[in-house]
């Protein structure tokens, strides 16, 4: 007897694997942007394993955590790769995680039925970018530490619960050894709990609804769409596309391995051109060059109720876009997608030229 | 030309697919677990941090000498004086950063480039260094000699 | 007599009365503050002697100028009618008015214990005591450098006779042609130590171990050094040359020929950075002045060159190859260690060949070549590495590459079979 048919006997295993045979991937022209996902989710995967093997020799704290990064990187046998790989592949996953965000954007796929996948994928995205501000301070080096002392300056910024947010955010008023354990604590336990619960209803929502595809091919009944299952077709590809992009992390882990630097010293002046990891730099470029005043508002003010407002409308874009669930064309948000994208991709750029 | 015929060639293609399916998965996930394996050995020495250095048997080391010693990244020197007590002090010339010396004579400690003079508490008495010596801090566990930072209460 | 105390007393207690401040300061501050309003900036004595120390000590001014610092608003008691007032005190009269007191040891002990006294006596056998003694008063004397009524302690950094001011001071008349003319002595001696090694770390660093004009030839004995004597003043801070000079056979030799020992091949007032050129046979060699080619001094120069110079070039390559492997991700601090180590070594040899000695130099220069191999090969082995962690990036492609064509090829595979069944 077979494992499967032991389990089956106890669990009824048939059912489930009846389920996961009929999942079916449509094949059109945009079907290549369905391995976006997943891959994020490999990266998601990528990241916890290899986050799970540095936290094996990582010790947090002023005093320590630079020095055990370093050994890690000079002294574990492979120690090198597990770091270079989990810094890597943090920076593809959020890169993957908004390239999947805005292919699922102009496919309109966030419409009726698929609007709490939409608020849940916009939930993780949020989520892996708290991964990334906490995950940046832990080597305690000279870059991480003003960055993350900027970074939650501007926490501090916003009106009313500002200062509380930054002493919560800093575990105290400056960025200190408590902020280092707090953004620990935040980066291994908590975040990786509340990622692995939205995460599951993402998926979930995916796997009971299929794969969203454009009106013009909901048109058709789905007897007659062009498809493939999942398994074993799609899921082969997948893991095809997984490897290749474990190949590229394996390539920018050897060729292009991440600086420590000098370890943080709270005492010393900033060094010059500090900057935020790219994924913040077009919100942080953008606070630079709002003007001390805008109306009434001060600047910084402004900057950040825009961000809040530009983010909320983004968040609710299920909800705004009606028009999209009936399939009719909503050139309205294509275009405020095109302008979004291109203006983050200006300000990155800026912020990097300067 | 061939003897077999097209199934059986299509066969051999087929079991020649499969060896190389599986004998690539199994080198492949021999890549990602040999790596592993040899991350979750630890290495001969547990930190790279150093809070304090081991510097052998108490009854080793002679009385009123002294030996210069790698402290992390740092030079100090460790002095044992007549009286038995062990001394250390970082051993960077707070003047222009030479490695200084221990005078067994006078029990002072001098600087060879500029005739800097520092008494065995590390406190510059003559010549142009402008402040002391660090200190560190020296116990003796169990008849070894452990040299460590000193608290900074 | 009766009349003048009926004055005094009820002036004191008009004073006292009224409670301004004059019944604080003495007779001379009350009236010379009025004279100062007259006087340009420069002139005036009362700001001026408010920050000295001496009345910061509870001293006045009838302590130097004599007079009665009590007879307020009485011209005559409180100078010229007063046995003891000097008035403006000549620069004949100073060692006599300031050594009063600073060659007192009981008196100066009332102010600081075992303060020195010896200033008047070291002055008498300075080149200034000596001339002055013969009646040239062209010289400088106490007030010249102390300042006259605002006289500053000698660390107190706004102090004339501080050590980061003292050259200034002094070349305030040993630079000026005019006025050193007749003593016939040159006026260049600022202009060469701004630049030396010396002037550049005590005015430009601001390093006050580096010596000023009075820690070679004394302050108040100031006089230039005997020849003799050259390498106990350059010995006080750079020991291990003089020792080891002095223990080599050019010690004698230079004596003998009037050489100041440092001075014949470093200079005094100009005394640059030692380039390694002083060794070896090039133009700029120190030994080439005095010794022909045949001589086997050229043969010890050029060694010692030889080994200096590998250990600055072993050094170098050590220096960049650990570059190398810094830019190609590997940690290198350990390494940086040997690198420190070298240098060190390097310095000490520097020293050494002030032995003239070779087995000497070369046995102090062997544990430098020793750290920079031990850098050398510490940088190969994370060089191995690097291109290691490169061979296995190759493996671990070429193994992925396989398995995901043969994954495609099988999914193609499936897809023909599932279609050739639907059919």
């Amino acid at each position: 007897m077979s494992i499967y048919e032991w389990m089956n006997e106890r669990i009824d295993l048939d059912s489930v694997k009846k389920f996961a045979l009929k999942k079916r991937v449509p094949i059109f022209y945009g079907s290549v942007w369905y391995y976006l996902g997943g891959v994020s989710l490999f990266l998601f995967m990528v990241q916890v394993f290899t986050g799970i093997l540095l936290i094996l020799y990582y010790q947090p704290g002023a005093e320590t955590a630079y020095e055990s990064v370093k050994f890690i990187i000079s002294r574990v046998e492979f120690g090198w790769l597990i770091r270079e790989v989990h810094s890597w592949s943090a920076n593809l996953f959020i890169l993957f995680a908004f390239f999947h965000m805005f292919t699922v954007f102009f496919a309109k796929a966030y419409r009726k039925p698929r609007e709490m996948t939409w608020v849940t994928g916009m939930i993780l995205l949020m989520l892996s970018l708290g991964f990334g501000f906490s995950g940046y301070l832990l080597p305690w080096n000279e870059l991480a530490y003003f960055a993350t002392k900027v970074g939650s300056d501007i926490a501090g910024a916003v009106p009313v619960i500002g200062d509380f947010a930054l002493r919560l955010l800093r575990a105290g008023d400056e960025v200190s050894g408590a902020t280092l354990t707090r953004f620990y604590g935040i980066h291994t336990a908590l975040l990786p709990g509340i990622f692995t619960v939205v995460l599951g209803i993402h998926l979930i929502l995916v796997q009971v609804q299929g794969m969203s595809v454009p009106p013009e091919i909901e048109k058709i009944p789905e007897e007659k769409r062009k498809s493939i299952p999942f398994f074993p077709d799609f899921a082969l590809q997948d893991a095809m596309a997984w490897l290749i992009v474990l190949n590229l992390i394996a390539l920018l882990a050897v060729f292009f391995p991440w600086d420590l630097g000098s370890k943080a010293d709270p005492l010393a002046s900033a060094p010059a051109g500090i900057k935020p990891e790219w994924y913040f730099m077009f919100m942080f470029q953008t606070l630079k060059y709002i003007p001390a005043h805008v109306l009434f508002i001060e600047g910084e003010l402004f900057g950040i109720m825009l961000f809040s407002i530009g983010g909320l409308i983004w968040f609710l874009v299920p909800f705004l876009d009606k028009k999209a669930n009936d399939g009719i064309r909503t050139p309205f948000w294509t275009w405020f997608g095109i302008l979004l994208i291109i203006y983050m991709i200006v300000l990155t750029a800026w912020g990097y030229l300067t | 030309m061939s003897n077999l015929t097209k199934t059986e060639i299509k066969k051999e293609r087929r079991f020649f697919l499969n060896t190389i399916l599986k004998t690539g998965l199994v080198a492949w996930v021999a890549s990602v677990i040999y790596p592993i394996a040899r991350f979750l050995v630890p290495p001969k020495t547990a930190e790279l941090n150093v809070n304090n250095i081991d510097l052998g048997l108490v009854a080793e080391f002679p009385k009123n000498s002294s030996k210069i010693v790698r402290f992390g990244r740092k030079p100090i020197i460790v002095i044992r004086k007549e009286s038995g007590d062990f001394k250390a002090l970082e051993a960077t010339c707070t003047h222009l950063d030479c490695n200084v010396q221990f005078k067994k004579e006078t029990e002072q400690i001098w600087c060879a480039c500029h005739n800097g003079l520092y008494d065995i508490e590390g406190k510059n008495i003559s010549g142009p260094p402008p402040k002391p010596l660090a200190q560190f801090k020296v116990d003796i566990l169990r008849e070894k000699i452990i040299v460590s930072k000193m608290d900074l209460s | 007599m009766m009349k003048k105390s009926i004055w005094l007393y009820s002036f004191l207690i008009f004073s006292l009365l009224f409670g301004s401040n004059l019944s604080q300061e003495d007779a001379c501050i009350a009236c010379h503050v009025e004279v100062d309003q007259e006087l340009d900036d420069e002139d005036k004595i009362v700001n001026h002697f408010e920050s000295d120390i001496h009345i910061k000590v509870g001293l006045s001014c009838a302590d130097c100028h004599g007079g009665d610092p009590n007879a307020f608003d009485d011209e005559d008691e409180a100078m010229w009618e007063n046995e003891t007032f000097i008035g403006a005190i000549e620069k004949s009269e100073q060692l006599d008015v300031c050594g009063k007191c600073h060659s007192d040891p009981l008196f100066m002990r009332r102010y600081s214990t075992d303060v020195k006294v010896d200033q008047v006596s070291q002055y008498k056998t300075s080149g200034h005591g000596i001339s002055l003694a013969e009646g040239n008063d062209k010289v400088a004397v106490c007030t010249d450098c102390h300042n006259v009524h605002g006289i500053l302690p000698v660390n107190d950094p706004r102090a004339p006779v501080y050590a980061k001011n003292i050259p200034e001071t002094c070349s305030k008349c040993h630079s000026d042609d005019t006025r050193m003319f007749e003593s016939g002595l040159p006026t260049n001696q600022f202009d060469e130590y701004k630049n030396s090694v010396h002037g550049v770390a005590l005015l430009e660093n601001g390093d006050i171990g580096a010596p000023a004009c009075n820690d070679c030839h004394g302050s108040h004995g100031a006089t230039p050094p005997y020849v003799e004597n050259v390498d106990q003043i350059c010995g006080t801070c750079h020991s291990n040359n003089k020792n080891l000079f002095q223990k080599s056979h050019l010690n004698d030799i230079f004596l003998s020929k009037g050489f100041g020992q440092c001075e014949a091949c470093h200079g005094n007032h100009d005394v640059e950075k030692p380039t390694d050129e002083f060794l070896g046979w090039s133009s700029e060699s120190a030994c080439k002045p005095c010794h022909e080619d045949s001589h086997p001094a050229k043969l010890m120069a050029s060694h010692f060159y030889q080994t200096i110079d590998s250990l600055k070039i072993g050094l170098i390559q050590a220096h960049d190859m650990v570059e190398k492997a810094e830019h190609k991700g590997m940690i290198v601090s350990e390494l940086l260690f040997d690198l420190e180590d070298a240098k060190k070594t390097l310095i000490q040899t520097r020293t050494n060949i002030h032995s003239f000695n070779n087995a000497f130099v070369d046995s102090g220069a062997a544990p430098g070549f020793v750290s920079i191999q031990a850098a050398i090969n510490g940088t190969n082995v994370l060089l191995d590495e690097v291109i290691y962690r490169r061979k296995g990036l190759l493996a671990f492609s070429l193994i992925i590459t396989i398995f995901v064509i043969a994954i495609g090829l099988k999914v193609k595979e499936w897809k023909r079979i599932r279609e050739s069944e639907e059919v």
